[in-house]
Parts: structure tokens; C-alpha cells; sequence
């Protein structure tokens, strides 16, 4: 008996190191990897985000409106989808990403988190909306990814991350701009 | 001794299939294409299962000028937009609404127009009408 006891005292401490409470998602993780496009537009793109927030101390995983720009940021340009990116209120076209919904589980051993997000692409040159769509994805991870629930919260977020801005950034290279 | 770490071994296992602790959190975005003012009609999907969270919803709405209906399926007549909602409830002592997040559409694709969400755990719980106030407002503050 006091052998069982002790495993399950060396599997809390585990856990408790392991796991803690606060766990954004990280940027670089949230960024698609290997993502290709069919197109590779010779324009400037500015991203802006809204939606998300940041992860208190007592909070479970969310996404940061700072963190999702920069993820999206970074797959442009590795993707080629657009020459250039810009920060400010150049650029020929201005790419608008809110966070709509992030559904996550509370409990559970495998976990997978829902998100919606409003995608909305805009020629700065006239201020003509030439894209605007909502994006559903999902990300799960299990028991096998990660043993503390918060860490396999924050992996099945950025898993869903990762598909949201695939299918987005797929969405626009389909445009003819 | 033993019943300590009888304790502790559930606080693992707590931490082991949970997600996070305590918080407030209060969120609204408009997308920068939307003119949110221009919306005068709109219509409340209710989800099938809520008996209220809906109305309160077109109340609210109707407080900023809009004209609202409400209803379990696709909008009847022309209307500037749609709105959706997911709310979340848990129990602790009694019923409270945990999470709510209210999206207007554009009623023809579904895209988000805007959106606020509302998360609130038991001790600083909001009454649902607080909420779907709490989330409208946080929507019009965010609109152009």
C-alpha cells in the first residue's frame, strides 16, 4: 500500500513541476512549418490582429493578438506568399486576423480546442475589401504529447494555430490580386 | 501521513487532466471592414437548448438602436446581420454562466463581422444579463 502511495507522491510532484498554471501559446510554435503556397504575390502586406488574450497566471492557454501577428508574420515570409512585410500604415495590402472563438476543454485526457477566426484582406490603395472569410480549425493532443494537462492544453491551441493560418494563408494565395 | 499524501497525489491528478485555474477575462474586436453603426437589423439565432441567454441578447441589442429578431432558424426576411452565440455554463453551489461569446455575421457568408467574449470563474461570477452586457459593450467599444 505505502508503495502505491509513493508512486502516486512521485507522480503529483511530477506533474506539479511539469505542469504549473499559466502556459501561453508560444508564437514559434503556432507558426505552420513547411507551409507552401501556389502563389507568390509582389506586394507588401501589413497584419494586424484582435481578438485574442494574453494568459494570466491563473489562466489556461490562450492566444496573444502580439503572438498570433508574429506567427502569421513569419509564415508569409517563409511561405513567400507576399514580398514584404511591413509594420505601420504602409504597405499595399493590410491583412486583418481576429480571434472569433477558442473553444478549449477544461478536463479530460486528450484535448482538442476549437478556433474561429475572421480573416479579412484589404487593398490599402483603395480600401477595397478583396477577401474576407472565416477560418475553423481544430488541434488535439493527448496524453502521449504532453502528461500535464496544461502544457497539452497549450499544444493542441498551437496545433490548432497552425492549421488556422495554413487554411488562411492558403485562402489568399488562391486570389488573383 | 498517509493522508497527506493521499492529497497530494489528487493535486497531481488534478493537475494532470486540468486545463488552468481561477480568471476574468473580457475581450471585443470589430473587423476594421465592418461599420459596425450601419448594422440596424439584426437577427439572434438561439441555440435550441437556451431558454434565455438569446433574449437578453436582442434586449441588449436593441439598446444600441438595432432592430432585432430572434429565432432557431435561418433568418426569415433581409437583415444586416446574424448573431451567434456560445454560452458555457458551470456549477458551484449553484449555476453560473462561465464563458460567453457572442459573434455578429454577415448574414449571407457567415463571416465574423465582430466579436466579444466574456470568461468569469465562480468567485467573481457575472449574472447572465451582466454578461451579455459585459460582451455587447466590449463589442461596440472596439467598433470604428
Amino acid at each position: 500500500m505505502r508503495a502505491v502511495v509513493l508512486n502516486w507522491l512521485a507522480i503529483a510532484a511530477i506533474s506539479l513541476i511539469l505542469g504549473g498554471c499559466a502556459s501561453p501559446a508560444d508564437r514559434a510554435a503556432m507558426t505552420p512549418k513547411d507551409l507552401t503556397v501556389s502563389k507568390h504575390f509582389p506586394y507588401s502586406l501589413k497584419v494586424q490582429t484582435g481578438g485574442g488574450a494574453q494568459t494570466g497566471a491563473m489562466d489556461s492557454s490562450n492566444i496573444a493578438d502580439e503572438d498570433l501577428k508574429a506567427a502569421i508574420e513569419e509564415a508569409v515570409v517563409k511561405s513567400k506568399l507576399f514580398n514584404t512585410i511591413v509594420q505601420g500604415n504602409d504597405g499595399d495590402y493590410a491583412l486583418s486576423v481576429s480571434v472569433t472563438s477558442l473553444s478549449k476543454p477544461v478536463f479530460g485526457g486528450t484535448f482538442t480546442v476549437e478556433l474561429e477566426t475572421a480573416w479579412s484582406l484589404t487593398k490599402l490603395s483603395d480600401r477595397s475589401v478583396v477577401m474576407r472569410k472565416s477560418v475553423k480549425s481544430s488541434g488535439t493532443a493527448t496524453m502521449s504529447d504532453a502528461f500535464a494537462g496544461v502544457t497539452r492544453l497549450r499544444m493542441a491551441v498551437e496545433a490548432a494555430t497552425r492549421s488556422n493560418i495554413s487554411q488562411g494563408l492558403r485562402a489568399i494565395a488562391l486570389l488573383n490580386l | 501521513m498517509r493522508k497527506a499524501m493521499k492529497l497530494v497525489a489528487l493535486l497531481g491528478l488534478v493537475a494532470t487532466l486540468s486545463t488552468g485555474c481561477a480568471v476574468n477575462r473580457a475581450t471585443g474586436s470589430v473587423d476594421p471592414s465592418t461599420n459596425l453603426s450601419a448594422l440596424k437589423t439584426m437577427y439572434v439565432k438561439r441555440v435550441a437548448e437556451d431558454d434565455n441567454t438569446y433574449n437578453l441578447i436582442a434586449d441588449k441589442l436593441r439598446t444600441k438602436g438595432v432592430t432585432v429578431t430572434t429565432g432557431t432558424d435561418a433568418p426569415a426576411g433581409n437583415v444586416d446581420a446574424v448573431v451567434t452565440y456560445i454560452d458555457k455554463w458551470m456549477w458551484d453551489i449553484t449555476m453560473y454562466m462561465l464563458e460567453l461569446t457572442i459573434t455578429i455575421r454577415d448574414p449571407k457568408t457567415d463571416f465574423p463581422l465582430a466579436t466579444g467574449n466574456s470568461f468569469h470563474t465562480s468567485l467573481t461570477r457575472l449574472s447572465p444579463k451582466e454578461m451579455v452586457e459585459e460582451v455587447v459593450e466590449n463589442i461596440y467599444k472596439g467598433a470604428k
